[in-house]
């Protein structure tokens, strides 16, 4: 162990990642705009509101120039409502509970449409579709559609967190918010765990855990120890997954030749 | 398992002490000139039929002659850590056997011996084992106090590969708490 660091990122890594994401700003001073090399930043005039990186909307939090408008995620409501899914909702027992839908990607309400993707525009004309870490999951919407359900995105543990640090006074009750995002926290990571059972099946193939949902500073935290598991659980069946290749492979030549027994081959190999 | 793995390493040569549990009992078929050192004799013969716990690593090269059906230099039994006894008190509850007291590297000594070994419901137990001891490893880990009370018992019986898990779950569980300002810097 000549490096001290364990493998993966660490947390404080996970959350400068997380400080790309975009939010919304209510400006309260005029502040020209800024060329960044993550791309150009609007002129801001107050009152009007502007979409600015969350670390850039931090400073200026901290500077008291600008009011951050939270996401509609991070709301009591919201949160307690996510919770209830993730407790008590019969289809979420072993799931979590679902991330936002992507663009184009049609809402469970309506799955009946088909799916359209807005493209996005960059400054020199070219056309582009928004992937993951540049869609704007905690930015405030103005127009609110009923139809999709709050949702936690990727980065929730790390925007939740540094919001209630620095804009508390920005966010609905935060001492609710504080307390049902730890709630969430523990109830997700007590679901993670439970999923050791079934990782086996994993190890030997097909069968597993779904992390559809997991946000990225979950996974920091539970990487180390699950990619154990199913590395030890693998080394273990080593001998049966042994067996079982041969079976199959066996099969296959008292079968005849049915083209896919070339991979299947070098299992034959024995010293 | 890389060349350099140290507990890879331990595997092989820790059955040399002799108080220790992963010794591989192995019974000589032929008679062997001047091999007498392994008995503790040098420069007699060992006879056929005799019994030497032998090293992981010595007793899985002499036995290569029983794979392949020729003759056979020695014959494997299974090592103490791997019992029928041990088995059936894992079968009972995983989480109460002491496995560091059977074999400190436990588990890559049954990865070893299911290599030489065919044995089908072993390999069942010990995942079953595995998996619900890495569970309660887990809850420990998470355990923000520590390991005190009631888990002291459990996490002193685990073997090299748990004590891994252990502490890769425990270390990102305390630096997440304390990048969240809810733990401090020690």
């Amino acid at each position: 162990m000549a490096f001290p660091l364990p493998r993966g990122i660490t947390a404080s890594e996970i959350a400068f990642l997380a400080e790309m994401e975009t939010v919304t700003i209510v400006p309260r001073q005029r502040l020209e705009g800024l060329e960044l090399l993550g791309g150009p930043v609007e002129p801001l005039i107050p009152p009007r509101r502007a979409a600015l990186p969350l670390w850039l909307a931090l400073l200026l939090k901290r500077q008291r120039r600008a009011n951050i408008m939270p996401p509609p995620w991070l709301h009591p409501d919201s949160l307690s409502l996510i919770l209830e899914v993730e407790s008590q909702h019969q289809d979420y027992k072993s799931a979590f509970s679902p991330p936002p839908p992507l663009p184009g990607q049609p809402s469970i309400r309506d799955q009946g449409l088909e799916p359209t993707a807005r493209p996005q525009y960059t400054l020199d004309g070219n056309r582009y579709y928004a992937a993951p870490p540049f869609l704007p999951q905690n930015t405030a919407q103005t127009v609110v559609s009923s139809r999709d359900p709050p949702a936690l995105p990727y980065h929730w543990v790390e925007v939740g967190n540094m919001l209630l640090d620095v804009a508390s006074d920005d966010l609905v009750d935060p001492d609710q918010i504080r307390r049902l995002l730890k709630d969430l926290r523990e109830v997700r990571m007590a679901k993670m765990r439970s999923g050791i059972d079934v990782l086996d099946d994993a190890a030997i193939g097909g069968g597993g855990v779904a992390l559809t949902g997991v946000g990225s500073m979950e996974l920091g935290e539970e990487r180390g120890f699950l990619a154990g598991v199913v590395d030890g659980l693998r080394k273990i069946g080593a001998s049966k997954e042994q067996a079982r290749r041969e079976q199959l492979a066996e099969q296959r030549a008292n079968g005849g030749y049915d083209g896919t027994q070339d991979e299947e081959e070098e299992d034959y190999m024995e010293f | 398992m890389s060349y350099y793995d140290i507990d890879s390493i331990l595997t092989d040569a820790q059955v040399k002490l002799d108080p220790s549990p992963e010794k591989l009992p192995c019974t000589f078929e032929l008679e062997v000139p001047g091999l007498g050192i392994l008995e503790g004799n040098p420069g007699e013969d060992i006879k056929a039929g005799t019994r030497i716990d032998l090293p992981l690593w010595l007793g899985e090269m002499l036995s290569i002659g029983a794979r392949l059906g020729t003759s056979r230099l020695v014959t494997l039994d299974m090592p103490d850590a791997l019992a029928e006894r041990v088995m059936n008190a894992l079968k009972a509850d995983p989480r109460t056997v002491d496995l560091r007291a059977l074999a400190p590297h436990f588990y890559t000594l049954s990865e070893r011996i299911l290599e030489i070994f065919e044995e089908e419901e072993m390999v069942d137990v010990l995942i079953d084992t595995f998996k619900k001891r890495a569970a309660e490893i887990s809850d420990h880990a998470h355990n923000p106090r520590g390991a005190v009370g009631e888990g002291v018992d459990f996490l002193r019986g685990l073997d090299e590969t748990e004590r891994q898990l252990f502490r890769a779950a425990h270390d990102r569980a305390k630096e997440v708490r304390i990048w969240a300002g809810e733990a401090k810097k020690k």
